[in-house]
């Protein structure tokens, strides 16, 4: 009897502590789901926090395109723009920044408004058929993508004013111009200005920009 | 209610910590994935703290010793670290990827590879300039001028050895390949000529990889394609003139193709950019690259 009833209350303490076992459990599965949560938070905010180091705006310039085409900047005035930066040599972050300027380009396919850049940064080698030849490898649709080629000067200036920082320590560790910060892809907003980068080596970022294409739509 | 969030991310806190204290094999290094210990002294540190240049000894049965990229899946693995620690790692090589952790810092090495002097800008040369003399290391361990071949035309390009893209150095080491067979069987075609195939990956092509490789392209037949490779002070003032364009992103060395034909003065008589050329048309450029100027 007595060790029946100390058998029922070790039962009932085994309960409890099963209870407060199932406690501390669902606390740790909340717990882990609020960290996990809290890490994506964090990474969605990086995301949101490339912004220029310094007020930049889009210079003047005549480039051609993939089809040889006078392209200039007032041919852009009062688009949004996504731009990225590449040299086709460039074999492994160049293709992947180009792959998310193609998911761009879909999210934003009935989007009048935004145009799609890619300025080159070896201007001699990538000439307008080099140049058509990788946007095609990536599904580019020309007529809302351009890809810029033409006079290094121009080309190099222009990203340096509008866009990237220069860093001329060691050629071996930037992109062609000793341009860093390559891997980004820049959203302009209408009014010509260098408003945020997002990192192209994220598969969050093409979601990203078109959140921001959206902010940028509403603005004034 | 803030409280109870506060305890609940604790919690998860608390276990995160615990997790990552577990002793055991971290699940990145699944049994599928090859590893090795690795010894080698820290180079460079991006700011973007995803990889560090590292010059690494030999991996036994993976890869000889040479500088190169590694990245880390933790950001923070590269935190305490500095150009010029002696450290040891595990490199994680999977089906698909390769990463290092485990990064422990042993020492200061006093063998930190100076950073070469880029400073100097300099700008492109045109067809009908004279290009400067440089010295390579040549295949043979010996130093190879271009006045070497002076009364000679010499195409040069530019390549490594570890490049994975078919048609970019090798399709380079394959026209020229083409170009010596055809002026050699053309009875007509000047004796004057020279080609130099000129590595820009001094840290890992050494005059034994060059004759490797050299080999690879060239069978036994060394006539006239000679195999070097440029230093890094070289390069900052070669590369400029050529608008000849690097890029060491993880791991691997991005570039541009130039090849150039100067005439048997040391001008610029023609540059090939890009991988667009064929064979035929670098023979005729080097035909008459011989023929004017010759002394």
């Amino acid at each position: 009897m007595a060790s029946r009833n100390r058998s029922k209350k070790s039962r009932s303490g085994g309960d409890e502590k099963l209870f407060l076992i199932l406690v501390i459990a669902l606390a740790l599965v909340a717990g882990v789901g609020s960290w996990f949560a809290a890490a994506a938070f964090s990474r969605h905010d990086q995301l949101h926090g490339i912004l220029p180091d310094k007020e930049r705006t889009l210079g003047d310039f005549s480039l051609m395109d993939e089809n040889g085409r006078t392209v200039t900047r007032a041919e852009l005035d009062g688009k949004i723009l996504v731009v990225s930066f590449l040299f086709t040599g460039c074999a492994l972050t160049c293709p992947e920044v180009t792959k998310r300027m193609a998911e761009i380009q879909q999210l934003t396919a009935t989007n009048a408004d935004v145009r799609l850049v890619s300025l080159t940064v070896d201007p001699r080698s990538d000439t307008p058929p080099v140049l058509a030849k990788w946007g095609a490898r990536f599904g580019a649709d020309t007529n809302r993508w351009c890809f810029l080629t033409g006079s290094k000067t121009v080309l190099h200036g222009l990203i340096a004013k509008s866009f990237l920082v220069q860093d001329n320590s060691d050629p071996f560790n930037s992109m062609p111009g000793n341009f860093t910060g390559t891997e980004r892809i820049a959203v302009v907003d209408r009014h010509g200005r260098t408003r945020i980068y997002f990192d192209g080596l994220r598969d969050e970022t093409p979601a990203a920009v078109v959140a921001e294409i959206k902010k940028l739509r509403n603005e004034p | 209610m803030n409280r109870l969030r506060q305890i609940i991310f604790l919690g998860g806190l608390l276990l995160a910590i615990g997790c990552k204290r577990e002793p055991s094999a971290p699940p990145s290094s699944a049994a599928t994935n090859q590893t090795y210990s690795v010894r080698g002294v820290v180079q460079a540190i991006p700011p973007d703290h995803r990889h560090a240049t590292i010059k690494h000894e030999a991996i036994p049965g993976y890869m000889a010793a040479m500088t190169m990229d590694f990245s880390v899946r933790d950001t923070n693995a590269l935190a305490s670290l500095a150009p010029g620690d002696e450290i040891t790692f595990t490199l994680v090589v999977s089906t698909d990827d390769d990463w290092i952790e485990n990064i422990q810092s042993t020492g200061k090495s006093a063998t930190l590879t100076p950073a070469p002097t880029w400073h100097v800008v300099e700008s492109e040369l045109q067809v009908g300039d004279t290009l400067p003399d440089y010295e390579f290391t040549s295949e043979t361990g010996r130093p190879v001028r271009f006045s070497d071949f002076r009364g000679r035309a010499v195409a040069f390009t530019f390549f490594f050895t570890s490049c994975p893209l078919p048609d970019y150095c090798p399709r380079m080491n394959k026209n020229f390949f083409e170009t010596r067979k055809i002026l050699l069987a053309d009875s007509n075609a000047p004796m004057n000529w020279q080609l130099l195939s000129v590595s820009f990956d001094s840290g890992f092509d050494t005059p034994e990889v060059l004759t490797g490789y050299g080999k690879y392209y060239r069978g036994e037949d060394t006539n006239r394609w000679l195999f070097a490779v440029a230093s890094s002070n070289t390069l900052a003032s070669l590369a400029p003139k050529v608008d000849l364009n690097f890029w060491r992103e993880n791991g691997s060395i991005s570039h541009n193709l130039r090849t150039v034909v100067l005439d048997a003065g040391g001008k610029i008589f023609r540059q090939f950019d890009g991988n667009d050329w064929t064979p035929e048309q670098l023979g005729d450029a080097i035909r008459a690259a011989a023929r004017t100027n010759a002394p």
